[in-house]
């Protein structure tokens, strides 16, 4: 039976899709979004697959979830696809996404972690300086090798989030400017906004950091953290950048989009100005980011940086919360775990599937929120 | 006397000493300069390094701005194709270590109300850094040059004012970039390749204004720029913009730069205000004599000189049209009574009003204001040309359009009060800048009554109108951006790609902006505009690398 109101918490990437699906099996849907600060709108469109080194050094206990959600991330950009070919171009390349090592110590590292992802299914190779330079000549000398992941891409997330929002409102999305402050459930949803009232059959919580505290209330306590990330684009040139390039140790990813501008990012930090306030640039990231980018790929150095803007990331345990909470199956949770953009359209169709009655048992048990149970 | 030579697509240009690339390249014929993304001719338009349509490739090194390079022998320029070959570029040198200056006051700015203020903040006893964009400070006001004597009283003005800041000994620096405003206040700079940190006690902002265009079709054509910029090529580089030259708009300073061009050699075929007469309104203009006769006399006597070269000057006239022709460029006008008519001209210049330069005001949080009259925002100050942000002065026409004359009083009181906070005398007595201050407050007041400088929009019955220049999106492109992301300029800002190209959206964010406000209900504030983010102006990379050295070293 397909409830015949769903509200959705979240407009960006996993709203936007939730929305498409249920609103395609014939729910009326609206969507709240705060329409601040949101990650979607200020994502730079990697598709992540292997194990981002950053993540493994930052969040050493989170390495485990995030060793096992890499089926999920193999799915992932499998779903990519599926959006690209229904709803898109979006401008998707799967050319792959390289690792970058300087040294033999950082090699090593690629080639550990290489044989781990392998396990799990992933297509990675590892490559000597000679292999590297027939794919990335413009890469700086002093790289020595790096992991080449064949299942890695990118997609131009300006030109995926109109063409989704097209679509949702062709199919009678209503989408509402609100922030969503509370959520009680009795015989139906009731989601308390800053403006209004809204209620609903069951509702979908895509609020990405802003789940935890949504939440709270319902006997889960999931720690889902914001983290204000900083990106730089350049102007453009014709140098074709095919892969996602990544580092083994140090925090940067760089990509060239279909326009010939170079997006660089990769986990700076931007200053978190609360919930109201979109995040500001911390000079000193912007600084790092740029001059790493420049040291790997030195040719970029006559560039220009035409922009930088910051946008914030989700984290939780290295794990998507996906499905329905343990207190009430009217609310569903549809939270990606770190690559959210990447693991979007997959987290939203799996979410879906719940409220239509076809959940995904097999593959959504690990990522219950009832895990998160107080 | 032209005696040294560069080559521009393998064609040999000659240059006389102190002239820009894009002056010498004007001088020669050279009107087209490089291909957008989408294949279309560019060319100078602004001027004064804020549109980044005039880029070219200088030595393999891509995208430098012709009118903010000085001309020099042997230089190897090729147009700008729209996407250089990464592999074709010299690698970038070895970054030359970066300048850190702490002074007492930095100024940013060196025009009217920044040399002013150096004067003041010196005077008290400060250090004084004194950062411009060009060469040679002066601004866009007294618009100096580097190598021939003023040619009027106002540049002459302009020189003096120059000479007491240098004779002041506040430091000057020239071909300065700033990229970057943070919280301290710490400014990061390009001067020349070479990076320049600055962590000032006090700062003062006065990085004046640039012109607001009349966006119709064809306003992105060599040949179209902003009455501005034809001005700076003949008052800096003593070059006219072209034969038979057109100027449109509104304001006093099409007039004036008509008769420049015309003293120049340039045959102006006509001046078309869209504003009515002044004489149609006896009483604002009665009331401007009252508050400024030297300057409303000033004013007469531009029509009546004018009139005696036989320039016509046509009221309510405005620019409709601009179509590229085989013997130049015919621009279209139309009257008040709605008929059409046109001119076929070599340069059709343009100035609609101004919008303030507030980029570093609005990175580093200073509060504004809306003036809905102006279309632009204004800084709110104190009585002391300090901001919301405490230590952070703004003078001159970046706080809100208010002209040179206010520019200098605002600049000697700011410079003052900042050399006060940094230590250094007193900031109180102000009285007789305070009172010529009010006086040129008023006359801009009934100025600009006179004038129709009220925002417009463009006329949505020419969609293809180009709104932005850079990523060139037309105006039927954002009408549909509107309707599926109406909510904030932001929004239609990534639905659409207005305001994401190299100028950041200097002249679509205004009208991205206004678009919004028409559609949603809602009134214009600062949040209503895109957010400032650095860089405030491209900037190259591999400066970037350099700054972040000097600020890593922990000496």
């Amino acid at each position: 039976m397909i409830p015949n109101d769903i509200l959705i918490v979240g407009g960006g990437i996993v709203g936007q899709i939730t929305a498409i699906k249920l609103a395609n099996a014939g729910a009326k849907v609206t969507v709240v979004d705060a329409g601040i600060n949101a990650g979607s709108t200020a994502n730079a469109g990697s598709l992540h697959v292997q194990m981002q080194s950053r993540f493994m050094r930052i969040y050493p206990d989170q390495v485990p979830n995030i060793e096992a959600s890499l089926p999920l991330y193999l799915r992932a950009v499998e779903e990519w696809e599926r959006i690209d070919a229904k709803y898109g171009p979006v401008e998707m390349i799967r050319k792959g996404g390289l690792m970058l090592a300087e040294d033999q110590k950082q090699l090593s590292f690629l080639e550990k972690k290489a044989k781990r992802e392998a396990k799990k299914g992933v297509s990675v190779e590892i490559l000597d300086r000679h292999a590297l330079e027939q794919i990335a000549p413009w890469l700086g000398p002093h790289i020595i090798g790096a992991e080449l992941c064949l299942n890695e891409g990118k997609v131009n997330p300006l030109v995926a989030n109109r063409r989704l929002r097209a679509v949702a409102d062709g199919l009678g999305v209503q989408f509402l400017q609100d922030r969503i402050q509370n959520l009680t459930v009795g015989k139906r949803v009731e989601a308390i906004g800053q403006t209004d009232t809204y209620q609903a059959d069951r509702a979908v919580i895509a609020a990405a950091w802003g789940t935890g505290a949504l939440v709270g209330n319902f006997g889960v306590t999931i720690p889902s953290v914001g983290e204000p990330l900083h990106m730089n684009i350049t102007e453009a040139c014709s140098a074709r950048i095919d892969h996602l390039v990544q580092h083994a140790e140090r925090s940067i990813t760089l990509k060239q989009f279909k326009s010939g501008q170079i997006v660089i990012g990769g986990g700076w930090s931007a200053n978190d100005r609360g919930l109201s306030q979109v995040p500001t640039v911390d000079p000193l990231s912007l600084l790092g980011n740029v001059s790493l980018a420049a040291q790997l790929v030195p040719t970029i150095g006559n560039l220009r940086i035409i922009r930088t803007w910051a946008g914030m990331n989700t984290t939780m345990d290295g794990a998507s919360v996906i499905g329905p909470l343990p207190a009430s199956d009217r609310l569903v949770m549809a939270v990606p775990g770190d690559a959210g953009y990447t693991l979007g359209p997959l987290v939203a169709r799996l979410a879906a599937n719940c409220l239509l009655g076809k959940a995904d048992h097999s593959v959504i048990e690990r990522y219950s929120p009832a895990r998160f149970a107080n | 006397m032209t005696t040294d030579r560069f080559n521009f697509a393998g064609k040999s240009i000659g240059f006389r000493e102190g002239q820009s690339i894009a002056a010498a390249l004007t001088e020669a014929g050279q009107r087209v300069l490089r291909q957008s993304a989408k294949g279309e001719n560019r060319g100078m338009f602004c001027g004064m390094g804020v549109c980044q349509d005039c880029l070219i490739t200088i030595d393999g090194l891509p995208n430098q701005r012709a009118c903010m390079t000085p001309a020099a022998f042997g230089l190897e320029i090729e147009p700008q194709i729209a996407f250089p070959q990464l592999n074709q570029m010299p690698v970038p040198p070895t970054a030359t270590p970066a300048q850190i200056l702490e002074p007492d006051v930095a100024i940013i700015g060196g025009g009217a109300g920044g040399l002013s203020a150096a004067i003041a903040a010196r005077k008290a006893g400060s250090s004084v850094l004194v950062m411009d964009e060009r060469k040679v400070a002066g601004g866009q006001y007294y618009k100096q040059s580097a190598s021939h004597p003023p040619l009027d009283a106002q540049q002459a003005e302009g020189a003096t004012l120059l000479k007491h800041a240098q004779e002041s000994g506040a430091e000057i620096m020239g071909s300065v970039e700033i990229w970057g405003a943070f919280d301290g206040p710490l400014f990061l700079a390009d001067v020349g390749g070479a990076a320049l940190v600055v962590r000032p006690k006090t700062a003062i902002i006065a990085t004046g204004a640039y012109e607001r265009p009349r966006m119709v079709p064809g306003w992105t054509l060599p040949g179209v720029m902003t009455t501005g910029a034809a001005q700076t090529l003949w008052r800096s580089y003593r070059t006219t913009p072209g034969k038979r030259v057109v100027v449109c708009g509104s304001g006093p300073l099409n007039v004036q730069v008509a008769l420049e061009l015309a003293q120049g050699g340039s045959q102006v075929v006509m001046v078309a205000e869209t504003a009515s007469a002044p004489w149609q309104h006896p009483w604002i203009s009665l009331k401007a004599i009252t508050a400024d006769p030297g300057l409303v006399f000033k004013g007469i006597g531009m029509m009546r000189e004018l009139k005696r070269q036989s320039i016509p000057l046509r009221h309510q006239t405005s620019l409709h049209t601009i179509e590229q022709v085989e013997d130049g460029l015919r621009a279209t006008f139309k009257t008040a009574s709605g008929s059409e008519f046109s001119e076929t001209v070599d340069v059709i210049c343009m100035n609609d009003g101004f919008e303030p330069q507030n980029e570093v005001l609005r990175l580093l949080g200073a509060s504004m204001t809306y003036d809905g009259a102006m279309g632009h925002l204004r800084c709110d100050r104190d009585r002391r040309m300090e901001t919301s942000i405490s230590n952070l002065f703004a003078v001159g026409d970046c706080a809100g359009l208010g002209g040179a004359p206010a520019a200098r009083d605002e600049g000697t009181i700011a410079g003052r009060a900042a050399a006060a906070r940094a230590g250094f005398g007193s900031a109180q007595d102000s009285y007789p800048e305070d009172r010529s201050l009010a006086r040129h407050r008023n006359f801009q007041n009934y100025l600009w009554k006179l004038h129709d400088v009220r925002p417009k929009l463009p006329d949505t019955s020419a969609p293809e109108t180009i709104v932005c220049r850079c990523e060139e999106i037309t105006l039927g492109e954002i009408l549909d951006g509107l309707e599926t992301s109406p909510g904030h300029a932001g929004s239609l800002k990534r639905a659409t790609r207005v305001g994401m190209g190299r100028c950041q959206g200097r002249y679509c964010g205004p009208v991205a902006t206004r678009l919004v406000a028409q559609i949603t209900g809602k009134p214009i504030e600062d949040l209503s505009h895109f957010a400032p983010r650095a860089p405030i102006k491209p900037i190259a990379i591999s400066s970037i690398l350099a700054a972040q050295e000097a600020l890593d070293d922990p000496e």
